[in-house]
């Protein structure tokens, strides 16, 4: 499927981090919503914007991680370079959120 | 936002089909096809984020999705009719021959699909088909387990 352009409205010194966030994690959902393969949605050119993002985004992913469980595991991974979800854990959504919200509430991120 | 379900599957329109859940990221196609409402099943290659039958290789082609079935009772058959006392499930492949989507089908003979992060839908099996799920590719049935 044809990725949704993310870059039509171009990065300002204005647009906060938080509206960045949210102007690419909309373009996510838009294209990746329907899609069974984790690693394919991760792929998504908005994705890889939303890890560009930095430390800065950690936050607000953690924030829609523990109200919505989006899928922000491989962002959380990629900015942090922890991985804190147990094999056991694999797929099991509620349980992989659990485990990343303990592990950032235990390295001082607040959300 | 997500796209409306009929600009992603166009054969929905007017065909009748019932969106019959809320929208749930924490399950996938294959995991509702295979019962399960507690994890994603998929053979990604990051073993702590997709869950995946021990045993089945963690790949993304027919063979894999028919041992992950078959790893549940179901075997290969001819047919999507229904046949009493079996329960079945379809999987799409795209134009690359890899899996995209599995549904199951319902004892009103219509199938039912969790369609990724999105909602459950109740359609007619081919309604799905298209450029992003592709095809179905083959149909696997089981005895309807007793009880």
């Amino acid at each position: 499927m044809a990725a949704t352009p993310v870059k039509q409205t171009p990065n300002t010194p204005t647009e906060t981090v938080e509206a960045r966030f949210h102007r690419f994690a909309a373009a996510w959902h838009r294209d990746t919503d329907y899609l069974s393969s984790m690693e394919a949605a991760d792929r998504h050119p908005a994705y890889q914007e939303i890890i560009g993002l930095g430390v800065e985004v950690v936050p607000l992913l953690l924030r829609d991680l523990a109200e919505n469980h989006t899928h922000w595991f491989t962002a959380l991974e990629a900015i942090t370079g922890a991985q804190p979800i147990s094999a056991a854990d694999a797929g099991n959504i509620p349980r992989m959120a659990d485990a990343w919200l303990r592990w950032a509430k235990d390295n001082g991120y607040r959300w | 936002m997500v796209r409306p379900l009929e600009e992603m599957f166009p054969r929905l329109a007017g065909s009748g089909y019932r969106v019959t859940s809320p929208r749930d990221g924490d399950y996938n196609c294959i995991a509702w096809a295979a019962g399960d409402t507690h994890l994603w099943w998929w053979p990604g290659q990051d073993v702590v984020k997709e869950y995946w039958p021990a045993g089945v290789p963690r790949e993304r082609t027919r063979d894999a999705f028919i041992a992950a079935f078959a790893s549940l009772g179901y075997t290969l058959c001819e047919g999507e009719a229904q046949e009493a006392g079996y329960e079945k499930v379809a999987v799409f492949e795209d134009a690359d021959g890899r899996p995209t989507h599995a549904a199951r089908q319902l004892p009103n003979g219509l199938w039912s699909s969790k369609l990724g992060r999105a909602e459950d839908i109740e359609h007619k099996l081919h309604d799905l088909e298209g450029a992003l799920y592709g095809s179905v590719m083959l149909i696997m049935k089981r005895p309807i387990p007793h009880g």
